[in-house]
């Protein structure tokens, strides 16, 4: 075989069905052990666009990132929100250990301002991790995203609704999120560069509120009269 | 001191043809639109003159372009000169409508002698295509006086420049009308003749202003100039005789704008990131194009590129009658270091505070902020946004004992529209804020929605259920 095909598989840039290729690219771990198992080992890729599909916030899509978070803004690098749909709380982020001189929030009016500064952020060496919140995005601006992420080498997250899921994606990495029973959040691999989809695994994230898990229901019986008021 | 003179006889036809790609008869026409001002090399050899009425000229030669003088518009191309001129003298001084007066005496050491000073400043005018009447004089008025008969010389010889002086006619010595008549009747035919008078005389059947212009041409009285200083940016316009309606046609001027914003970029050793282009229109509003680099850049080629695809990108809205660069922002040049030898710290700090300062240079300085716990119980007022500062504490604070919060806190409260179907931990009482009047008096918990989201829900003292925060 031509070298150029040699590079190509071992690059994991084409997929071959058949075979699972420990790829060599470089990653942050997620941090959760199971997680890093179901995504062969390594975690959130750098230098590549991860989506997160999900419904709504409040799910423990925030605490998929924070070990990252702490790692990241402790080590000198910054992080970025742009366009959160929440304020980030800064007493529960410095409660968890995240350095807030490494945090930058950034808000932009329109569509092209947005994909411009998240262009500049990916490209920064000083960036560590990008959590962007976008609107609607085109397939094309996803690429042009994701060209943008090869250029440096930092994790980029995209909080995006679940109805994408059915979309197709340039992104490496696409992971559904969705509750689960018993406060845990179930994360569903859609993508992963270099191997099979469709791994799913369950995270337990009580931790995010001290809960310690109790069967449902009911702890406090809230002063409640049937109907919210 | 040695003054250095540059006469431009005809700047506003200069300015308009070079920027023209065909070179056709070109004439400046008189504000009313009657009389022709002045008329380009290709217009004269058609029969067109200055002075000429302009129906005339037309009919002498059908296809002149025509352009309508406006003080405004000489008065700033005048300024873009005395900005180019300024890279070879300090000392600069405007002498509108149409000169510029330079301060060459101290230069001669620098240039290697005043014929160097000389050729420097012909080879620019050259360059760009300016026709200019350059003389050197003892004196500004000496000067420009030789410089307007064009019968200018490089020499710093005083006793030669007073002998071009005195064969000067009244006319040319810049003498008014009556003073010139008067002179006249006397039987004073040139400078020369004016000057061998006794001073007292001339200011006692003349006038004292006479005197003083005569002293002035001489150099035996002060005539202080004060120095013209360029402006912090650089704008260059281009008119245009027709309306341009193709925009690949406006890169024909926009390149040589560019070039000779390149060279001046070179020349004060700054790179910009942000380019204001304007292309005015004859009925509607100017369109404004921004033009963003991805870091600073001083190359006329890559600046021409990015105009080139925004062009492609946006078809002109109309015709464009002129078009100015504009640029405001420099930044100081810097040589490329790969490797620091402390390491990479140093990069990244420059390296932050560039992306920094290029998404606040576009988003605004508000749209970055930084986020710190404030001390207060009340969860609005536990946190502020601050302006983005490197950090430099190395020391951070415990803030490990800090209560349980959610990390998404809402932008204000909002009504809880169901009845949470699992409730773990509260209530948690906050109340406070009597002393600033903003009063909190909320029993909160923490519920588990129907949709499976973890909520921050509180319960107001008003009977008012309401969800503050996501524990995200």
């Amino acid at each position: 075989m031509s070298e150029i095909l040699n590079t190509l598989m071992q690059d994991a840039r084409v997929w071959q069905g058949h075979q699972h290729i420990r790829t060599v690219q470089s990653a942050e771990p997620t941090g959760y052990q199971v997680l890093d198992n179901q995504l062969g080992g390594i975690g959130w890729p750098k230098g590549a666009l991860s989506e997160c599909l999900l419904d709504t916030p409040g799910i423990g899509e925030l605490h998929l990132l924070l070990p990252l978070m702490q790692r990241l803004s402790h080590s000198g690098k910054t992080v970025f929100w742009i366009n959160p749909p929440h304020m980030p709380y800064a007493p529960a982020l410095a409660r968890e250990g995240v350095n807030l001189d490494q945090v930058i929030l950034i808000d932009t009016e329109d569509e092209g301002d947005f994909l411009w500064t998240l262009e500049n952020c990916l490209r920064s060496p000083v960036t560590g991790l990008v959590m962007a919140w976008p609107g609607k995005l085109v397939a094309r601006e996803v690429r042009r995203l994701q060209l943008a992420a090869e250029a440096g080498s930092n994790v980029c997250v995209l909080f995006r609704e679940r109805r994408y899921a059915e979309q197709n994606s340039p992104a490496a990495l696409r992971l559904e999120l969705a509750p689960g029973d018993q406060q845990d959040l179930t994360v569903n691999v859609l993508k992963r560069r270099g191997s099979w989809p469709g791994q799913c695994c369950s995270l337990a994230m009580n931790q995010r509120a001290d809960l310690a898990f109790r069967e449902s229901p009911r702890v406090v019986q809230g002063p409640w009269s049937g109907r919210a008021g | 001191m040695l003054w250095l003179y540059l006469h431009f006889p005809h700047l506003l036809l200069d300015h308009i043809r070079r920027s023209r790609e065909q070179q056709g008869a070109l004439a400046v026409v008189e504000g009313s639109g009657q009389k022709v001002i002045q008329a380009c090399p290709e217009a004269q050899a058609q029969g067109v003159q200055a002075g000429m009425r302009l129906k005339t000229a037309i009919s002498l030669a059908p296809e002149l372009g025509m352009v309508r003088a406006d003080h405004q518009q000489e008065a700033r191309i005048l300024e873009d000169q005395a900005r180019w001129l300024y890279r070879f003298a300090a000392h600069i001084v405007l002498v509108p409508p149409d000169g510029l007066l330079a301060e060459v005496g101290s230069l001669q050491r620098l240039y290697g002698g005043l014929s160097a000073v000389w050729q420097t400043v012909e080879q620019g005018l050259n360059e760009r295509q300016l026709n200019a009447w350059v003389a050197i004089g003892h004196t500004p008025l000496a000067a420009r006086l030789i410089a307007r008969t064009g019968r200018g010389e490089c020499t710093a010889d005083k006793g030669h420049i007073l002998r071009i002086l005195g064969q000067m006619s009244l006319l040319a010595a810049g003498f008014d009308d009556k003073t010139r008549t008067r002179l006249q009747r006397i039987g004073l035919k040139t400078f020369g003749e004016v000057l061998a008078l006794p001073p007292n005389e001339l200011a006692r059947r003349l006038s004292p202003e006479t005197l003083a212009h005569a002293q002035k041409i001489q150099g035996n009285r002060a005539d202080p100039q004060t120095p013209w200083q360029p402006p912090h940016y650089f704008r260059q316009q281009a008119d245009f005789v027709q309306e341009i309606e193709q925009s690949q046609s406006l890169l024909f001027p926009l390149q040589r704008i560019l070039s000779e914003f390149e060279e001046d970029l070179c020349w004060r050793q700054q790179d910009t990131d942000s380019l204001l282009l304007v292309l005015k229109h004859r009925h509607q509003e100017p369109t404004r194009l921004r033009i963003r680099t991805s870091g600073p850049e001083h190359r006329a080629d890559a600046f021409l590129n990015l105009i080139r695809l925004r062009l492609e990108q946006h078809p002109l809205r109309a015709p464009v009658i002129s078009l100015v660069l504009l640029v405001k922002r420099f930044l100081g040049r810097e040589a490329t270091t790969s490797q620091d030898l402390l390491g990479e710290t140093q990069d990244l700090n420059e390296a932050w505070h560039t992306l920094i300062s290029r998404l606040q240079a576009r988003l605004g300085d508000n749209a970055l902020r930084q986020l710190t716990p404030q001390a207060d119980h009340r969860p609005e007022r536990a946190w502020s946004a601050s302006e983005v500062l490197r950090g430099h504490n190395n020391r951070l604070p415990d803030y490990t004992q800090l209560p349980r919060r959610p990390l998404w806190l809402l932008k204000g409260p909002q009504p809880l529209t169901e009845t949470p179907p699992v409730w773990f931990s509260g209530p948690e009482r906050i109340s406070g804020g009597w002393w600033d009047g903003q009063r909190v008096h909320r029993d909160y918990y923490i519920a588990q929605l129907a949709s499976g989201q973890l909520a921050w829900v509180f319960r107001d003292v008003r009977d008012g259920w309401f969800v503050h925060g996501w524990f995200g």
